[in-house]
Order: structure tokens, then sequence, then C-alpha cells
């Protein structure tokens, strides 16, 4: 007997789950963007519904740039969880600022480089569970 | 604070077992309860339990009062399960450290155990990306090894840290591992094929990380009289210390090869213990893979910032050098069964400072320390010691 992958590896995204449904609205439509508390006025990454500053739960929805600069990253060959393939291009990011984890896609046509210009490329993943479109926030070289 | 000491300890063979989850705890309880003659199960006041998945791997939560009863363990005073990912076991100790250093309890077990390879260790694989952030993190794939790769890649870049000495810790580890009959890998490594095993993420190939391994642990913490009554050479918990930087990789100090969490945890053991890096004759540190395992070396102050692959090169971390380091095999010898490592560790100075290590035994052990951690952002210290202060 084999239970791989009888979760969900994705977060759900629609607005009846959780109260960041707007991120995900706007990454479909291939914005970027994060919270700024509505208390202090911190911008944070990820996105949160909690201010760990001033302790405010208000927030807005501001716009990121779509491009970013290559701070760091390592390509994993082997030992992906089930349902992820190799090599993966695993970074960090840099937008407007804040530090961003994601991976890079198109890895494959030629080695990433620190300080490289990536642009932000919405990856579709497996629909949620009302067969609702999903997206992560994935690079690509820009 | 009332003195506390181990005043038993056990291990389980480590590997991909053919044992249930149960067999598993009865094993480990087994070795710690014959290793202090006359004690029984039923002396005992309490039982902290960490572990970190048996939900996903045994389908099994309820597990302190599981492994109470699997071990005939009533408990009076305290029982808990402690799940902190990598460090659930050291954890674990510092509850009942507390417990008994309070005056709440005198005699408690701590045990750690898990079993990754159920049904097999790619589930295993899949599971730990529970122990990163699923929304931010895990949804793209990541896992460990490209955390610590990142590590990696920047301790070379800044310090000129090369792959050979990343290299020469596996070597290290996996000799060690051949003198300990419960490691996982019993067969040793030398630098070529350590240098020439796959890639997993890089700069980090395959005999630089630990591997999904079965396995349980666990030690007996009592007051000061209790343990003079069941042994005369209880082994002290001289310090302890725990510090956070943060979970998700962005919100960590965006240098990855400083990891200021495991030296603030560091310096309040040595300061708890009275104790400095010079002091301490061996170490168990949390090698989960290479690059932590040096970066270790600088943080807990064995070296300077930036000096790790010289001192392991130069065979300061290994036999005869400053600081034996992971005499036991570590974790990329031994295994990484998440809750039950930080016990191991624990069990491995019982055994040091005691001279019970056999053909591992450092000799002379004085002071021991140990190390475990839940990725890059978390660290846990402890030192032992053989003489209470």
């Amino acid at each position: 007997m084999t239970y791989l992958r009888a979760v969900d590896p994705f977060p759900l995204q629609s607005a009846d789950q959780t109260k960041l449904a707007e991120f995900y609205a706007r990454l479909a439509t291939g914005r970027l963007s994060t919270t700024r508390c509505a208390g202090c006025g911190r911008m944070a990454w990820p996105p949160r519904a909690f201010c760990a500053e001033c302790c405010s739960d208000r927030f807005d929805w501001v716009d990121l740039s779509a491009e970013g600069t290559l701070k760091a990253f390592t390509v994993q060959d082997t030992g992906l969880p089930a349902g992820f393939t190799g090599p993966r291009v695993f970074a960090i990011v840099e937008v407007d600022g804040l530090r961003i984890f994601t991976i890079i896609l198109d890895g494959g046509a030629g080695s990433p480089s620190i300080g490289q210009r990536v642009r932000l490329r919405p990856l579709r993943v497996a629909d949620g569970p009302a067969g609702d479109p999903r997206w992560l926030p994935a690079f690509a070289p820009a | 604070m009332r003195p506390v000491a181990l005043a038993g300890a056990g291990v389980c063979k480590f590997g991909v077992r053919q044992a249930s989850y149960r067999e598993l705890i009865w094993e480990a309880g087994k070795a710690c309860f014959d290793s202090v003659p006359g004690l029984r199960p039923r002396d005992l006041e309490g039982l902290v339990v960490g572990s970190v998945m048996p939900e996903r791997t045994a389908f099994q939560s309820h597990i302190a009062s599981l492994a109470a009863e699997a071990l005939g363990i009533r408990p009076t005073r305290l029982s808990a399960r402690t799940e902190h990912m990598c460090a659930s076991g050291s954890v674990g100790i510092r509850y009942a450290y507390a417990f008994i250093a309070a005056g709440l309890a005198d005699l408690v077990m701590v045990l750690g155990v898990e079993k990754l390879n159920q049904p097999s260790g790619a589930e295993a694989v899949l599971n730990m990306g529970t122990g990163v952030d699923r929304e931010w993190e895990a949804a793209f794939g990541l896992t460990a090894p490209p955390c610590f790769a990142l590590a990696a890649q920047r301790h070379m870049a800044q310090y000129g840290t090369t792959e050979e000495q990343l290299a020469l810790v596996g070597v290290k580890n996996h000799t060690h591992a051949t003198r300990n009959p419960n490691a996982h890998f019993g067969k040793g490594a030398t630098l070529e094929q350590v240098l020439c095993s796959r890639m997993i993420s890089s700069p980090l190939r395959l005999y630089m990380c630990s591997p999904i391994t079965d396995g349980a642990a666990a030690v007996v913490l009592a007051s000061a009289e209790r343990a003079r009554e069941l042994t005369d050479r209880p082994v002290w918990i001289r310090g302890t210390g725990q510090a956070l930087d943060g979970f998700q990789l962005s919100s960590l100090p965006e240098d990855y090869a400083h990891w200021p969490a495991l030296k603030r945890a560091g310096e309040a053991a040595y300061r708890m213990a009275g104790v400095g890096p010079r002091d301490v004759d061996v170490a168990e540190v949390h090698d989960c893979f290479a690059i932590a395992e040096l970066i270790a070396y600088e943080e807990l102050g064995f070296c300077k910032k930036g000096e790790s692959g010289s001192f392991v090169a130069a065979g300061r971390s290994d036999d005869g050098g400053d600081v034996v380091v992971n005499p036991r095999g570590g974790l990329i010898g031994c295994g990484h069964p998440l809750g039950a490592t930080g016990v191991a560790q624990a069990a491995e100075m019982f055994a040091q400072l005691r001279d019970e290590a056999g053909s591992r035994q450092v000799p002379g052990a004085a002071v021991g320390l140990t190390h475990n951690n839940s990725g890059m952002g978390e660290h846990v210290v402890m030192i032992y010691g053989r003489e209470p202060a």
C-alpha cells in the first residue's frame, strides 16, 4: 500500500478559505502584491493579517514590482517530495526591498546567476477543492 | 533551582527498521531501563515523548499515553508530547529538566521516537515538507536540503569554504558511525566516495546529508537525591539554552552563513554551566547536513567565524582534536529519526561522561555539549558534566 500525496500540498486560496484571497486574485492576473499594515504602515512578506510590530489586524493591499533581483539560489536535483520534479531552482528574490522565497522557472534555459534580474511568472498548480484555479508566485529570468 | 542529572539512557538500533512505531518505543525503553539496574517502569513519575509526525506515518496521535502504556509507566507528575520538528527530543528534555529543577517531579523519562519509513522513505520526504511553511515554501516543493544548501553556498562564497571541506564532515561522521553498533550506516566513507556521491541540492551531495531513518532513544532525568540512589555516576545537566531567529527562509537573517540564534543558545548554555567552548571535550552537533556542523563549530565558539572548513580539515574536531564532534556518527552516520535525535545525543553524553562509550570513548571526557536544531533559525544547546558544577 502506498499513500503518497493523499494530502493537498498547495494553499487554499479562495475567499471562503482565507483572508488573503486578494493576493491570489491579483496573482492570477499577473500582479504581485502584499499587505501593508493599516496601523503602522509596515509592509510585510509574505502577506499577513496580523501585524507583528503593532498588533493591528487591519491591512491594505499594495502592488509590488513584478521584477526583482536574484539574491541566492540552489538547484535540487534529487530527493524532492512526491509530485515535484528536479532539477528545481529554489531561490530568494528581492523585490522592492522585500526578500521573497520562490522558484525560478526555465532554469534549464541557462544557469541562473546571483544578481540576475527575474520577473514574476505565476505558476498554475492543481485546482482547489471547489475547482478554483490556484497559482503560486514563481519567477523566471527577466 | 535544584540540580538535575541523567540517571540512565538507551538507544535502539537506528536504520530502515522492520519494526513498528510501538516496537521502537519498546526497544529504546528496554535499553534505557537496562542501563539503570533496579529501576522499574512504575517508579517513574512522568514521561515526555518527542515525536514529530506519527499522525502522518503511524496514523497515530495521543503519543505520550501510548508510550507510557507500552512501557508500563504510570505518570503521576508529568505526561506530555513535544513536537518541535527536528529538535523535539531536546525540547522534551528541557521540559523534564524544568519540572525536576522546580521540584514538581523527581524522576522522569524522556523518550524520542520516529518511524519515518512508513510505508516508504519517499513518504517521509513528502512529510518533511510539513517542517517548513506550507503556504509560502512547501507549496513549491521545499524540504530541508535546499535550505541548508543556501547556507552552504553563502559560506563558500563568503569564506572560501570548499566542497572538500564539506565532504570531510561526511567522511568523519560516516567513519565515526562504524564504531557505533546502533548507527544507521556502518561502512564508513572515503573522501572520494563523498565527493562522487550524487548531488542532492547544490553543493550538498548524498553523503553530506542525513538519511531517512527509523529510531528511538530514551533517557531518565532525576533530582540529585534520586539520581544518586540509582547510580554512583550520574551525568549532570549543567546548562541549557534555546533561541529562535525565525521560521520562514525569508524572515531569517539574510546571511544564511550566520546563525545568531545558535550563538545565543550556546552563550546561554555556557553561562548557565559556567564553562566556555574550550572546556568542551565532546560534542554532538546537529549535522543534518555537513554545512550545519561547520557553522555549529563557529557559532558555538570552537573556532572563529569562517574558519570551520580548515578546522575540520586539520582534524581539530576528530579524535585527539580540540573537541571530538559527533563521536557516535552524528545525524549523517546514525540517521535522523527526528524526535529521537536530541534524546540520542543526550544518551551519547551519558555514555561518554561515564567512560562507557567503548571504542568511540573520548578519553577523560568531563564536559559534553549537544546541539539540536529545527531548521537554520532555531537551536537548542545542552551542556552536560561529569561533575555537578
